[in-house]
């Protein structure tokens, strides 16, 4: 029964026109976003590799001068587009994609996609994710809204109940042929995808084992959304209710639930402005030694304690450039500094994705969502682990810049210059993102509320087809 | 066999069906005639399990229906009176699936040679239902009932709307169905045809079984009068 369901249903499909017409535009559109977003992909990594390779060559051939000098020259962290950004461009495009390292600040990633686009970018891009998270649910409700309803409609329950269906059966044929094609759609796109992107330079980041998480993340989506989709059908007599209740659905679950998370998540832990933030920085910054002031309290008092500790009796005659130790433990005061107000930031948007959890509940695309946007690497946490490898790689290279200086220069010389060839001993900037199993395991949370939703609709689903 | 004893059903203070006592056995036909909102309807539905009885007790085959209704439904076939199909499945594409539905996998010889014995036109088999008259869509339901090899045949109405010869064939198979053993249950207006094709006829008025006959014992005549007595008829012809 539930095969010959299955195949009534997708002939009865197959043969409307406005389902025909729905699965070709759906396919136009994924054969176009596909193709726009990996010429994207392979423009951006182009200039990725260009803009790190000319940067690190700025480093490598700056001659003959003073490390300081060097480090407030400064050098750049650039940050790669990921493979399945090209399925789910997630939060990168409103993210930076370099940040300015120099002496004495940490500065935030610049350069967003966005920040280059004109106001009609608001009204968004023709992207994957946009086909899979918005469209495809559509799909769902046009394939499915009159399910059951139009048995009613057209009066073959009647003779369905006479024949004694079984309802649980006639259910999941039902579900069946709104499953096969939404599968093979999404199927068939992850498919190209693969291919694309193992055709594509990809630094290695490609795997087809997170491609298949991400399908698999998807799959599970369409899942509870053919559910909520087959349960209002079985509920409702007209087909129309069924129509405008399921697109209502559709609404609140994709458009007004992520909407107003974000509301409610900032509202409630709010983040400081960029004028407070920066205002609270500089106060503490000022509490602390300032390298480059040797006439400050905490200066004096690094000062005698160096005094102290090999006892001499000036600076001069200590074994380092005592310019270059101070200049390092500003640095680090001033790490400190940054370190303190950022994880305040990082605290305030772990609270915010706990609100963004609670309102999972009622809604399946916020899981969905966070999960994918996880596993392509485009969602906020892998910014900020970009962030802080960044701010980590300017702590080592202010480090590896001072202490060259202390050591090999005296005390005041500040004319002393480092070799053209010691640049080339720093370390390149490499950051690697979480690998998949860590991804999943960091969001434990959004596969249990997946999960979840598709149990419980499911288990709705059967109770609600249950015929005698 | 279907057997009802003391059916009743009341929606709300309306009583639809009071204390029906019913037998139809195997190779009969039985046609029940009354007017609109005598009860006809609701006796088919309860025996269908499409709704529970206030009281009493209905079986198909010994098997009581409102405890079992799923079943008693192995046993019996149901033609409604507006038969509904999927229009845009084909006459062999929609047996094949209500078929399927009761448990049958047919082969397409055998849903081809099912349509035929309903009185469907060979070129009719691969069409969609869309384009189907209302007799050619009860030559379908007809052709679902066959396939089912139903013990019992429920039919509702099933003659209003079928032309002369339509209605005629319709007759000859219920006719050869009867010789199969079928019990067959039809509710009807059609005095003639329930005449020329029953072998007991009951009229039904306010939910109750008025008068039983048996059908050869009764002149077409004798059946219209006491057809319109039963219904208070003030002007029957003499």
């Amino acid at each position: 029964m539930i095969l010959k369901t299955f195949i009534k249903e997708i002939k009865e499909l197959s043969r409307e026109s406005r389902v025909r017409l729905s699965l070709l535009i759906v396919l136009l559109l994924l054969g176009v976003a596909v193709f726009i977003s990996s010429r994207q992909y392979q423009q951006v990594n182009t200039q990725y590799e260009t803009a790190t390779q000319s940067e690190r060559a700025n480093w490598d051939n700056q001659g003959e001068k003073n490390p300081h000098s060097a480090a407030h020259y400064g050098t750049y962290a650039f940050k790669p587009k990921y493979p399945l950004s090209l399925l789910d461009q997630g939060v990168d495009k409103y993210t930076g994609t370099s940040v300015f390292l120099e002496a004495h600040a940490r500065n935030e990633a610049r350069f967003s996609a966005a920040a280059d686009q004109t106001g009609l970018a608001r009204f968004g891009d023709l992207t994957p994710d946009f086909i899979l998270l918005f469209l495809i649910p559509l799909l769902i409700i046009l394939l499915g809204y009159n399910s059951f309803t139009k048995e009613r409609e057209m009066g073959t329950l009647t003779l369905l109940k006479s024949q004694g269906i079984s309802g649980w059966r006639w259910m999941l044929g039902k579900w069946m042929a709104l499953f096969v094609p939404i599968f093979l759609i999404a199927f068939l796109l992850f498919l190209i995808a693969g291919f694309v992107l193992s055709g594509l330079q990809d630094f290695g980041a490609f795997s087809w084992k997170a491609l298949f998480a991400m399908f698999a993340v998807y799959i599970v989506f369409y899942a509870v959304f053919i559910n909520i989709v087959l349960i209002i059908s079985a509920s409702v007599k007209k087909s129309g209710i069924s129509l405008v209740s399921a697109l209502g659905i559709w609404i609140l679950a994709c458009l007004v639930v992520p909407k107003m998370a974000t509301n409610i998540a900032q509202a409630k832990y709010p983040y400081p402005t960029a004028q407070e933030f920066a205002a609270n920085i500089l106060a503490d910054k000022e509490k602390g030694l300032d390298g480059h002031n040797p006439w400050s309290e905490e200066s004096k008092k690094l000062e005698k304690e160096m005094l102290e500790k090999y006892e001499v009796d000036s600076i001069s005659q200590l074994p380092f450039n005592f310019d270059g130790y101070r200049m390092q433990k500003g640095e680090e005061h001033e790490a400190m500094v940054y370190f303190k107000h950022y994880n305040y930031l990082k605290e305030q948007y772990a609270k915010q994705t706990e609100v963004y959890q609670s309102m999972a509940a009622i809604s399946p695309f916020l899981p969905a969502r966070f999960l994918s946007m996880s596993i392509a690497h485009t969602d906020y946490e892998t910014h900020w682990n970009f962030n802080d490898a960044a701010e980590q790689y300017r702590i080592n290279t202010q480090k590896f810049l001072n202490d060259h200086f202390a050591e090999n220069s005296k005390f005041g010389d500040w004319s002393w210059q480092a070799d053209a060839d010691f640049w080339k001993k720093l370390p390149a900037f490499k950051y690697e993102p979480s690998n998949l199993k860590q991804t999943l395991s960091q969001n434990n949370g959004n596969i249990v509320l997946l999960g979840g939703w598709l149990v419980l609709s499911f288990g709705i689903l059967l109770f609600v087809v249950k015929i005698k | 066999m279907i057997t009802t004893q003391n059916l009743t059903k009341k929606y709300g203070d309306h009583l639809a069906l009071n204390k029906l006592n019913l037998t139809v056995a195997e190779g009969n036909i039985y046609c029940l005639l009354g007017a609109n909102g005598a009860g006809k309807t609701t006796t088919i539905n309860l025996l269908l399990g499409f709704v529970q009885p206030t009281s009493g007790s209905a079986s198909i085959n010994g098997i009581d229906v409102t405890t079992n209704s799923r079943e008693a439904k192995k046993y019996l076939a149901y033609i409604p009176e507006n038969l509904m199909l999927y229009p845009n499945l084909s006459a062999m594409e929609n047996l094949d699936y209500f078929s399927g539905i009761a448990g049958k996998s047919l082969s397409k010889t055998q849903l081809k040679a099912f349509l035929a014995e309903a009185g469907l036109q060979n070129n009719a088999f691969e069409k969609r239902i869309a384009t189907f008259s209302k007799g050619m869509r009860q030559k379908v339901g007809i052709s679902i009932a066959l396939a089912k090899d139903a013990k019992v045949l429920l039919l509702d109405e099933p003659t209003p709307g079928l032309d002369p010869s339509a209605s005629n064939e319709f007759g000859l198979l219920l006719q050869r169905l009867k010789e199969k053993g079928v019990a067959t249950l039809m509710a009807t207006h059609d005095i003639f045809r329930a005449r020329e094709v029953a072998t007991h006829i009951g009229i039904m008025k306010d939910g109750q079984l008025k008068q039983q006959f048996v059908a050869s014992e009764i002149s077409l005549g004798d059946l219209e009068n006491a057809y319109l007595k039963t219904m208070d008829y003030k002007n029957a012809l003499p």
